[in-house]
């Protein structure tokens, strides 16, 4: 362990760290752009020059190592005046315009700049020139005149998502960074994390493109539902403080992007892109009216024919939903195990060309939260549950289940928050919410617990699961 | 001849570099006594008690470079023989690869020897044509002679050479630049630490030597280190390969003894300046190191600590002479432009400096020059300087503050009025 | 590039085990000597050859100034015109050799038979001004020594 000191004040460092990392685990902010925690050191953007006690030159801090009585500083004269000349020489052929750029608000440059130059152009000559606008993949732009050439997405495709997909072409202030030509990164499950790390506003997001300021959208931490890894995440929606009243009031209730939500026991710093694109699965068109044999009737009255139903059984089998939440299934356990014969149903399953799994976060089974309802309700055969012959009510919850497999003189009930063909067929059916609509946890494939929270409110004609269970239950019991 | 001769000591004939020629003149004899009589770690300390300076141009001494190396530490060791010869004034190394092809061979086995090394590289730069060929044919003469392969000289001693070639960029002449070239990548230099002694290609350690540093080894082991010191400086043991050029009356490769006279060096063995023109300047070793007027030059001797007390440095050896006449501006800006050119563009204050200081004179020699266009100049260089990856943002600074320092004026005078003092001429003024 | 596959292997030999890699810049050197230049196709089969991922040898093809994907004139004319060969003429020569074949650096005339470019050091400055043609290196050239050279290169 040796000590270092830092500005004067001694500092415990690991033996194997760099300046960087011990000034970082130790409250002392060093600026960076191209280093990462997660990728090796490229020492590139010289952003990170600290002075050793007594010399008269600064050295780049993320590639030196720790040394027993090491004396740095992070803020002497020389360092300063170096950061400035290393912010100017970064902004020389940067178009600094942030007015236009998605990334304004959370720019690395746009906050070094601030803190560390905060003067006018020094320049006179023209800026280089380069692509405002190429398609690095059909999800990610890339505008080379906003890119500092950091080569933090060039080392992600080779040292995390190991897709190679890009690299810097050409050389000297025309360097671009490019994908490779047969255009692997649209093959990269894991591509958009470059727009996350690229600490200017290089690389952005095709759908997010000009869709919101950042400051007007706040994140709510979530999990991503798209497979067992349970990766947490930020969904981003509006700020209610600037709800709009007039244009569009939709988008007050729509997910504006998903990011990753840093976290070291679940999925590090990053996330697939599958979980980038849960607005595609909870924006599905909505179930938001029960139903009685397709016909619309109020929640009460379909809460009370499924009583009637399920007191009416004599062998009645649940599926329960592997999208449920730790709360949702102890709920159900509760209230309704006692009646039911019950198996744990895969919701959804993998979609055609999608990767089913691989050394970094993608899992093989596509649902968030079987570890839990395996725990509580047993083991079920892979695939569609075996209904028995015999029984005469069934209960799916939630989507997945091949109606025209169940016994065809059994009565349905069906919890289902999306509008599909199957809820008309129901004898019942009553609409829940989703994710997004309300708290709870999951537990992933290795036992992790993850939290969500609630990003919007959903209707009064939408039943929530765990509740429901309850009614359910305390009906059936009360009843005569 | 200027001072004593310890490489250029033969005539070169059709064909005194084949390999004939070389064992006629005991070519490969003081291997064969090595592999038979000395241990690998005596070659290194006779390397060492030499005082060997390297002679790519930072004159940092091969043995402690060598020492680094541990021996027996399981794991290959590399050897590559820095022949990217691409700093502007700078040729000395191809007269070795063109008529000592075999007393770098022998070197680099005598080093691969030492530093327990099983594959050597030469590096050689792409646009080489006949430099390549002789060295290129010299290694299939070698091979057949069984100087390279398995039991060499009849001892366990196994080495294999391959020669890598360029394919044109002037940052691959850095050791660890080179090395990510020989990888197969871009030429990107890298940051240290880790050394390359420790950790160098594919990570494994690697001892980057210049051609000329290496073909001085056979000559150390077959006379002992006592003789090399006997010659050149008690600070600057040996000799160091000139390539002059310019406005010289008789430019090419000479072996210049360490201490011997400037003055003599240009004025007899150079034979002084082309008909008419007289010495304005001399860039001593390379474009890289800082220019030095003729007043200042004329009184040095040759060797590092004459040239350090001068303010420069003899660097790559590379000398070019200015005649009287020639716009500085107009030669700083070639010297910008290859800069500009050639960096690699991998970090920060290089990729966005030198496009800028090119820019800068560029608009200045188009008559668009601001009064503090030479400020901005001084600046970027300074803030350059020790800030890149490799020695590039260092080198420019040089080139640049070199010329501003001491012809300032010629600056002034075409940023004032719009046009060069001296017609933007670079070929130099003949007198009457 | 299949059939210097053969090659390939020889110049695999002199590698070390595991040295693919390095096997790049040697391979698109001969690859091009063979072609003129490299094709796409050219750098589908080396991935295929070496294993080393495709914007490795995209990468190395933008980066090192030798390395070309399109063709050029059959004589490429280098000039340099850096420090030394500019203190001995370049600018002129190469302003006159522009002059003569009708065409900037960078381009070939319109017969295909000369690529014009200018180089920055060819390492050469000792028999300032060269001019590389294809790989030769001619030395201490004059404007009339290139006169002469670009009739005799014209009529071969």
């Amino acid at each position: 362990m040796p000590e270092i000191f830092i500005n004067g004040q001694p500092v415990q460092a690991q033996a194997n760290q760099t300046v960087m990392q011990a000034a970082l685990a130790n409250g002392f902010f060093i600026p960076y752009f191209c280093w990462h925690p997660q990728l090796s050191i490229a020492g590139n953007c010289r952003i990170c020059t600290v002075q050793v006690e007594g010399r008269s030159w600064v050295e780049i801090a993320c590639n030196m190592p720790v040394t027993e009585g090491l004396h740095v500083l992070t803020d002497s004269e020389l360092v300063r005046e170096h950061r400035k000349a290393t912010m100017q020489f970064i902004t020389l052929n940067h178009p600094v315009d942030c007015g236009i750029c998605d990334k304004a608000g959370e720019c690395t440059l746009q906050d070094y700049h601030f803190a560390y130059n905060g003067s006018p152009s020094v320049s006179r000559e023209p800026k280089v020139r380069a692509t405002k606008y190429h398609d690095l993949s059909a999800r990610i732009m890339l505008d080379n005149e906003r890119c500092i050439l950091c080569s933090r997405c060039v080392r992600f495709t080779r040292e995390i998502s190991k897709s190679n997909a890009l690299g810097i072409k050409n050389r000297g202030d025309v360097s671009l960074v490019r994908a490779a030509e047969d255009a692997p990164l649209d093959a990269d499950p894991y591509s958009d994390n470059v727009i996350d790390i690229c600490p200017v506003g290089a690389l952005l997001s095709k759908p997010f493109l000009h869709k919101a300021r950042v400051w007007y959208l706040q994140p709510t931490p979530s999990v991503c539902p798209g497979c067992e890894r349970g990766c947490t995440v930020n969904i981003w929606h509006r700020k209610a403080e600037w709800r709009l009243r007039a244009l569009d009031p939709q988008q007050n209730t729509s997910i504006a992007r998903v990011t990753p939500l840093e976290n070291p026991a679940v999925n590090g710093p990053w996330i697939c892109n599958k979980g980038r694109d849960l607005a595609q699965v909870f924006e599905r068109p909505r179930a938001d009216h029960a139903m009685q044999k397709g016909k619309p009737v109020d929640l009460p009255v379909a809460i009370a024919a499924a009583r009637t139903l399920i007191d009416a059984a004599k062998h009645a089998v649940a599926l329960v939903s592997s999208w449920g939440s730790n709360e949702e299934l102890a709920a159900f356990k509760e209230a309704l195990a006692g009646r039911f014969t019950t198996f744990v149903k895969r919701d959804h399953e993998p979609l055609a060309g999608e990767r089913l799994h691989d050394d970094l976060l993608i899992r093989p089974d596509k649902n968030p939260n079987t570890a839990s309802a395996r725990a509580l309700f047993g083991e079920s055969s892979a695939g569609e549950p075996a209904v028995p012959a015999d029984t005469d009510l069934v209960l799916v919850w939630g989507e997945g289940c091949n109606f025209g497999r169940l016994p065809a003189k059994a009565k349905i009930i069906f919890l289902n928050a999306y509008l599909q063909p199957e809820n008309g067929h129901a004898d019942v059916f009553i609409p829940v919410s989703i994710q997004t609509e309300r708290a709870g946890h999951y537990t992933n494939f290795a036992g992790v617990v993850s939290g969500f929270e609630r990003c919007f409110a959903k209707k009064p004609t939408v039943a929530d699961a765990q509740n429901l269970f309850a009614a359910l239950a305390v009906e059936a019991t009360v009843a005569p | 001849m200027p001072g004593k001769q310890l490489l250029m000591t033969f005539p070169v004939t059709a064909t005194s570099h084949t390999l004939a020629d070389y064992v006629a003149r005991d070519g490969y004899a003081t291997l064969r006594r090595a592999l038979t009589t000395m241990k690998p770690e005596d070659v290194t300390r006779e390397v060492t008690a030499s005082g060997l300076l390297g002679h790519g141009g930072a004159a940092f001494p091969a043995g402690r470079k060598w020492g680094v190396v541990h021996l027996n530490d399981h794991q290959p060791h590399y050897l590559c023989a820095n022949a990217d010869e691409g700093e502007p004034g700078t040729f000395k190394d191809r007269w070795i690869l063109e008529h000592a092809p075999h007393l770098l061979l022998e070197s680099m086995l005598l080093a691969s020897y030492a530093l327990q090394v099983r594959n050597a590289f030469v590096y050689i730069r792409g646009e080489f044509d006949l430099p390549y060929r002789r060295l290129a044919a010299a290694v299939e003469e070698a091979y057949a002679a069984g100087h390279f392969g398995e039991r060499i000289m009849g001892t366990e001693f196994a080495c294999d050479v391959v020669i890598y070639r360029g394919a044109g960029s002037y940052v691959c002449g850095e050791a660890s630049g080179l090395l990510s070239s020989i990888e197969g990548k871009r030429g990107y230099p890298r940051n240290r630490p880790p050394r390359l002694t420790v950790q160098g290609l594919f990570k494994r350690p690697t001892v980057v030597n210049n051609v000329e540093t290496l073909a001085n080894i056979t000559g150390i082991i077959a006379h002992g280190a006592d003789a090399y010191k006997k010659v050149g400086t008690a600070k600057c043991p040996g000799t160091q390969l000139v390539s002059i050029s310019g406005h010289i009356a008789k430019p090419g490769v000479y072996e210049v003894e360490y201490g011997y006279p400037m003055a003599r060096f240009l004025h007899e063995d150079c034979g002084g300046m082309l008909p008419g023109m007289k010495l304005k300047c001399l860039v001593p070793g390379g474009i890289s190191t800082k220019v030095l007027t003729a007043a200042e030059v004329e009184p040095l001797t040759f060797d590092h600590q004459s040239f350090a007390a001068a303010g420069s440095s003899l660097g790559s050896g590379g000398m070019i002479a200015v005649a009287e006449g020639t716009c500085m501006v107009r030669l700083l800006q070639v010297m910008l432009r290859f800069y500009h050119h050639e960096s690699c563009g991998q970090c920060t204050p290089c990729r966005e400096g030198m496009g800028w200081m090119h820019r800068i004179i560029d608009r200045i020699v188009a008559g668009e020059g601001r009064p503090e266009d030479i400020d901005s100049l001084y600046r970027i260089s300074r803030l350059q300087d020790g800030m890149t990856i490799c020695g590039m943002g260092d080198a420019a600074g040089y080139a640049t503050i070199g010329i501003l320092n001491k012809y300032r004026g010629e600056f002034e005078h075409w940023i004032r009025d719009k046009r060069s003092l001296l017609a933007g001429n670079l070929e130099g003024a003949v007198h009457a | 590039m299949k059939h210097l596959i053969p090659e390939f292997e020889k110049l695999k030999a002199r590698f070390p085990a595991g040295f693919e890699s390095s096997l790049v810049l040697p391979c698109v050197r001969r690859i091009q000597e063979d072609r003129g230049f490299v094709a796409d196709a050219d750098i589908d089969g080396l991935v295929e050859y070496l294993g080393v991922p495709r914007i490795q040898i995209e990468e190395v093809l933008s980066y090192y100034t030798q390395f070309r994907r399109a063709a050029i004139g059959r004589w490429h004319l280098q000039a340099c015109r850096n420090v030394t060969c500019s203190m001995r003429s370049a600018e002129r020569l190469i302003d006159h050799l522009s002059q003569r074949l009708g065409v900037t650096p960078g381009q070939t005339t319109p017969d295909g038979v000369f690529t014009l470019s200018t180089a920055e050091c060819l390492g050469s400055c000792g028999t300032a001004p060269v001019l590389m043609v294809n790989d030769t290196y001619h030395e201490n050239m004059s404007i009339e020594k290139l006169d002469r050279l670009l009739d005799e290169l014209k009529g071969s």
